[in-house]
């Protein structure tokens, strides 16, 4: 029977083309606007790392006090001071943790002819590369003890490797960058979380992959510059020692706490430290701590760009609008075949067989709205750049899994929105044809 | 004029087709609104103007290798040097950031020394007196800083100035009554005074987001020269050179020193380049927002002629009895107007309702300003338009039924 | 074949009942060919609806083939339309989308059949009928006796034991309408049970027996006081 209601709806949409064609217009443009807008939306809300964002936490310390804290609802600062950083460090609570920050690095090739050029760099503790299950191509990362002695080591990207060494090996080959060697211990495969998760505060969640990966102890030894942000409540004085020795906050902070009892366990030393900062005197106020975890992090940062999301709300409601003119349309569509309906259940059509045939047409109509949507969501996705910032854009691509979605949610909504005519249609009285001629 | 009684009696009969072009126009007004109102918004903040006179105007952000904060001034003395003597230059000054660019320093203000919380909000400019010519900026009081006011520092440790240059709109925040020129300002925390020495008739922050709205002309000028590593150099070139210049000024800077990064994407850029990437978002979301409006009405309006084209079909028989009992062409017209006028009615009242409910949920979940009800108003008249049109079509086929249909039996 | 006894139908609006079948019998037999009569508004149309479960009733009984109907669902119902009876319309109607070979086919597809039963039978019911060359035809391109013969052999196809008939002539000329007339009078040679609507007193005449309804009851004609204002008012020939 399916292949026969197929061919009768595929008929009835012939025979009113103009019609069909405008369900499938709208069926197509709702669909590829919600499906265009929700790429973006889906890049931007996806997890990062799944099998670790809740393994992984954010500590965040409040060393302002509620005079700063208050404009913001009474959130400690969102980044940590280099004090707050190292003590933690040092306190060492946790089964993995590092501090870090962007750092200003260029690049001197060793070739003249090349001018220098600038990759992004982060400086952290070894411990990043296991917390955050960073694949390595060739080597190792750098060691603990390489942390402590501030090692003039580095980690590079993939891309970087292909730059500067043509893709070959080259763990224990020095890299120049600011003027300065490095040895490389290891050079780590593609790496691309998407959002960045790791440094949200500066990035918004989008940037380029790292390439350049440095002991934290060593980048500060050489008094480098975060090339992010860097929020001071009061003046910190002049130079580089007064500033790390601020409460400007600038670096960040992650802890990796398996279980339950171990993020528990953070929490309360957390706040026992801040208790005792208090009691030093440093903290005028008492403990206002958070211990977020990755999905919490990103969800309170809001990676997802504001644009994300009006722009996949306006979408919905026109692939609502879309949907009502398509009920209208089909009822218009199937009460005007009334006649047939009555002659078929006449003839001993039961209403299971009046609901299939029409549900059938009308998911006909919402494949062939599902191919016009799938190329206008080609075209979204290739227009989304106009919206979007470029590091988010790039991330919206058509996959399979977009392809088969575009097309489920055309065909199932359409379904949806011809409930109500096929029930109309049902509700035809076999009678109704002898009465009224 | 129809009476309007049989319509109503006639609509009872047709309820789902009543109902989903009256939700369709609740629904396309309550998004169009909103949508029209969103895009307005943008275009307003993507004509704000900075201040400056943007055309010749050219900017290359320049990172020197290897250097600490306190030691590249020399270096980008040279640069400014070697800059200012290319053909076609007419003048260039390194500055921390420039409007527009997305990045710079802000702080608060205050114009009591004791008072604890700031009176406003202000980005902090570091540039020499070259920067009022460079950018084109417009002095309206006071005066220019003097080549010896301005002083070299490193971006860790800038002296509180004890000059300043602000913008009228800063100036006017801090002394309303217009007489900002001359008095003193607190800058941050600090307890020493800053007298304004002259105000310029606007110039805008570095930022276009929603967070700095609020602050969006307020700007000063500090007397520095700043020594870190990096820095931006604006260029204004003789009028119609911009195009040489912007690729003499980069190849400049290369000879002079080639330990320093210029980015390839960013690194060079046009003042209307600048506009344009600072403002993609905004056209962008304008673009999209006006495309789903257009489609979102042709789809309404669609929707419909497709249901009053089914309820005239429906209704030959109907239609040829009232001609044969004397209804005129106008009155067939004007029965399928004036019913669509009612539908219209009832679907933009809710529609209006949606339209500020939706409103008001978008102001608490985004950083978005109330709906005027000037564009409900606009929306409620072009939907009812839009429905008119839409219904003239199928009521003009509608009113050319022949009086014969009524004796025709099927 | 088919029973009804003490049988009403009642409609109801918000103001008034009407009573369009009132302790309404009727007895037709298997192989029966019979024709009901009656002025417009008699209740015949709605006995056939009735009759040929397009409609449910208010009281009374109605076997048919033996089956107690009233308590049927929606589904059995269609199920013993599609297998027992054959509908003949006034206004043919047939599927305009469809041509003729697809329109005899709609009831044959809801009873499940295979491919090859179904066209062995659509065909050798269009053969009856003498319109097996215009399969392919669409109804549009048919005369209005041709589109009867169609409508005729999608009743046939499903070899139905009940064939109900209404006006089958009705909008046809004369010479069409005999042809209608004479292939009706062959099916029931053949053994079907027929039932036909008519206010053609001609055509009724050509039936074995015939039932007149008046107000919504059979009458026995020759001792009605009513008959003869019956017969006239129909003669005056005001549509039904």
């Amino acid at each position: 029977m399916f292949a026969y209601y197929l061919q009768l709806g595929l008929r009835s949409l012939r025979k009113n083309p103009l019609l069909t064609l405008l369900m499938v217009l709208a069926i197509g443009c709702g669909v590829a606007a919600s499906m265009t807008t929700y790429s973006v939306f889906r890049a931007t809300s996806n997890n990062p790392i799944p099998d670790k964002s809740s393994q992984l936490f954010v500590p965040q310390i409040d060393n302002w006090g509620p005079e700063s804290t208050q404009h913001n609802k009474g959130e400690p600062p969102n980044a940590m001071s280099y004090t707050d950083a190292i003590n933690l460090m040092r306190d060492k609570r946790a089964k993995r943790q590092t501090a870090l920050y962007p750092a200003q690095m260029s690049i001197v090739p060793t070739d003249p002819s090349m001018l220098p050029f600038r990759e992004t760099s982060y400086a952290w503790y070894t411990d990043a590369f296991a917390m955050f299950d960073i694949p390595m191509l060739y080597g190792h990362p750098w060691t603990a003890n390489e942390d402590e002695s501030h090692a003039a080591v580095v980690v590079i990207g993939k891309e970087l490797n292909e730059k500067m060494f043509n893709g070959v090996n080259s763990v224990g080959k020095n890299i120049n960058l600011n003027g300065r060697d490095y040895r490389i211990v290891g050079v780590a495969d593609r790496w691309n979380p998407e959002p960045v998760f790791y440094d949200v505060t500066n990035t918004n969640g989008f940037d380029d992959p790292i390439e350049v990966f440095m002991p934290f102890t060593r980048a500060v030894e050489l008094q480098t510059a975060t090339n992010g942000n860097n929020n001071c409540s009061h003046d910190p004085g002049k130079g580089w020692d007064s500033w790390i020795r601020s409460e400007c906050v600038w670096l960040g902070f992650w802890a990796e706490l398996p279980t339950k009892s171990e993020a528990d366990a953070y929490r309360s030393y957390l706040n026992g430290y801040a208790a005792e900062q208090q009691r030093s005197g440093r903290f005028r106020w008492a403990p206002n701590n958070r211990l977020r975890n990755v999905t919490e992090w990103l969800e309170y940062q809001k990676v997802v760009p504001q644009e994300a999301k009006v722009s996949l709300m306006v979408s919905l409601g026109f692939l609502l609008i879309c949907l009502v003119n398509t009920v209208g349309l089909l009822l218009a569509k199937f009460m005007r075949r009334s006649s047939e309906i009555g002659v078929r259940r006449a003839l001993g059509a039961p209403r299971k067989e009046i609901y299939l045939q029409f549900l059938i047409e009308a998911a006909a109509v919402g494949l062939a709205g599902g191919v016009v949507g799938l190329l206008l969501t080609g075209l979204g996705v290739m227009g989304v750049s106009l919206v979007f910032e470029p590091d988010v854009a790039k991330l919206a691509k058509l996959d399979l899994s977009l392809v088969l979605l575009t097309m489920l949610v055309a065909v199932l909504t359409t379904v949806l929105a011809a409930f109500y005519p096929t029930w109309r249609a049902a509700q035809v009285q076999p009678a109704w044809q002898l009465k009224s001629n | 004029m129809m009476h309007i009684k049989p319509i109503l009696a006639a609509l009872k009969r047709h309820k789902a087709g009543t109902i989903l072009i009256a939700m369709q126009i609740a629904l396309t007004l309550a998004i169009v609104c909103n949508a029209v109102f969103i895009i307005h918004q943008r275009l307003e903040r993507v004509q704000r103007p900075t201040g400056m006179d943007e055309a010749d105007v050219m900017a290359i952000h320049s990172i020197f290798v290897g250097l600490a904060d306190n030691n590249a001034g020399p270096l980008i003395q040279a640069d400014l040097q070697a800059l200012r003597q290319l053909p076609g230059v007419q003048d260039a000054v390194s500055i921390n950031s420039y409007p527009l660019r997305g990045g710079g320093w802000s702080t608060g203000v205050r114009t009591d020394v004791d008072a604890k919380d700031s009176k406003a909000h202000t980005t902090q400019y570091f540039a020499d007196e070259r920067v009022l010519a460079t950018m084109g900026l417009k002095l309206v009081a006071g005066r220019n800083f003097r080549a010896d006011e301005i002083v070299q520092a490193d971006p860790q440790s800038v002296p509180d100035p004890s000059i300043v240059i602000v913008s009228k709109a800063l100036a006017d925040k801090m002394y309303p009554d217009g007489s900002g020129l001359g008095k003193p300002i607190y800058i941050g925390d600090t307890k020493k005074p800053t007298t304004i020495i002259g105000i310029v008739e606007r110039l805008g922050v570095p930022w276009n987001s929603v967070w700095s709205d609020d602050f969006y002309e307020n700007s000063l000028i500090q007397p520095v020269q700043l020594t870190g590593p990096f820095t931006n150099y604006l260029i204004r070139s003789k009028p119609g050179q911009l195009e040489s210049v912007m690729k003499a000024a980069p190849a400049a800077l290369v000879k002079a020193n080639r330990m320093r990064v210029i980015s390839k994407e960013r690194g060079v850029r046009s003042f209307a380049q600048i506009r344009d990437d600072a403002y993609k978002g905004d056209k962008g979301m304008a673009i999209l927002m006006s495309v789903v409006c257009l489609v979102l009405l042709g789809v309404t309006a669609a929707g419909i002629v497709g249901l009053t084209s089914f309820w005239v079909g429906q209704r030959r028989k109907q239609i040829g009895v009232r001609r044969a009992l004397g209804a005129t062409k106008r009155d067939i017209l004007s029965y399928f107007l004036t019913e669509n006028l009612l539908i219209g009615v009832v679907g933009v009242v809710i529609g209006a309702l949606l339209a500020i409910g939706m409103n008001l949920w978008l102001v608490t979940q985004f950083e978005m300003a109330r709906l005027s009800l000037v564009y409900v108003l606009i929306g409620v008249v072009a939907l009812l338009l839009l429905g008119q049109g839409a219904v003239l079509a199928p009521a003009l086929r509608a009113s050319r039924v022949s009086p014969v249909e009524a004796t025709r039996s099927v | 074949m088919l029973k009804m006894t003490h049988l009403s139908k009642v409609y109801r609006t918000e103001v008034v009942e009407t009573y369009a079948l009132r302790d309404f019998n009727i007895n037709v037999n298997e192989g029966e060919f019979v024709a009901v009569t009656g002025p417009s508004g008699s209740g015949k149309t709605t006995f056939l609806t009735i009759a040929g479960l397009l409609e449910t009733f208010t009281g009374g009984q109605y076997h048919l083939d033996g089956v107690e109907v009233s308590n049927l669902n929606d589904n059995e119902r269609s199920r013993i339309r599609n297998e027992k009876i054959g509908f003949i319309f006034q206004a043919f109607n047939l599927i305009p989308d469809l041509n003729v070979f697809d329109n005899v086919e709609v009831p044959l597809r809801y009873r499940g059949m295979k491919t090859a039963e179904r066209k062995e039978r659509i065909m050798n019911a269009l053969e009856r009928v003498g319109l097996a060359s215009r399969a392919k035809h669409y109804p549009a391109e048919l005369s209005g006796g041709q589109q009867q013969r169609v409508a005729i052999a999608r009743a046939l196809a499903g070899s139905p034991r009940l064939l109900l008939a209404d006006e089958p002539t009705g909008n046809l000329d004369t010479q069409m309408a005999r042809g209608v007339m004479e292939l009706l009078e062959e099916i029931h040679r053949e053994g079907a049970t027929i039932v036909m609507v008519t206010h053609d007193p001609e055509l009724a005449a050509r039936a074995q027996r015939n039932v007149h309804i008046i107000d919504g009851q059979v009458v026995d004609l020759a001792e009605d006081p009513r008959f003869h204002h019956a017969v006239t008012s129909a003669r005056a020939g005001s549509p039904a």
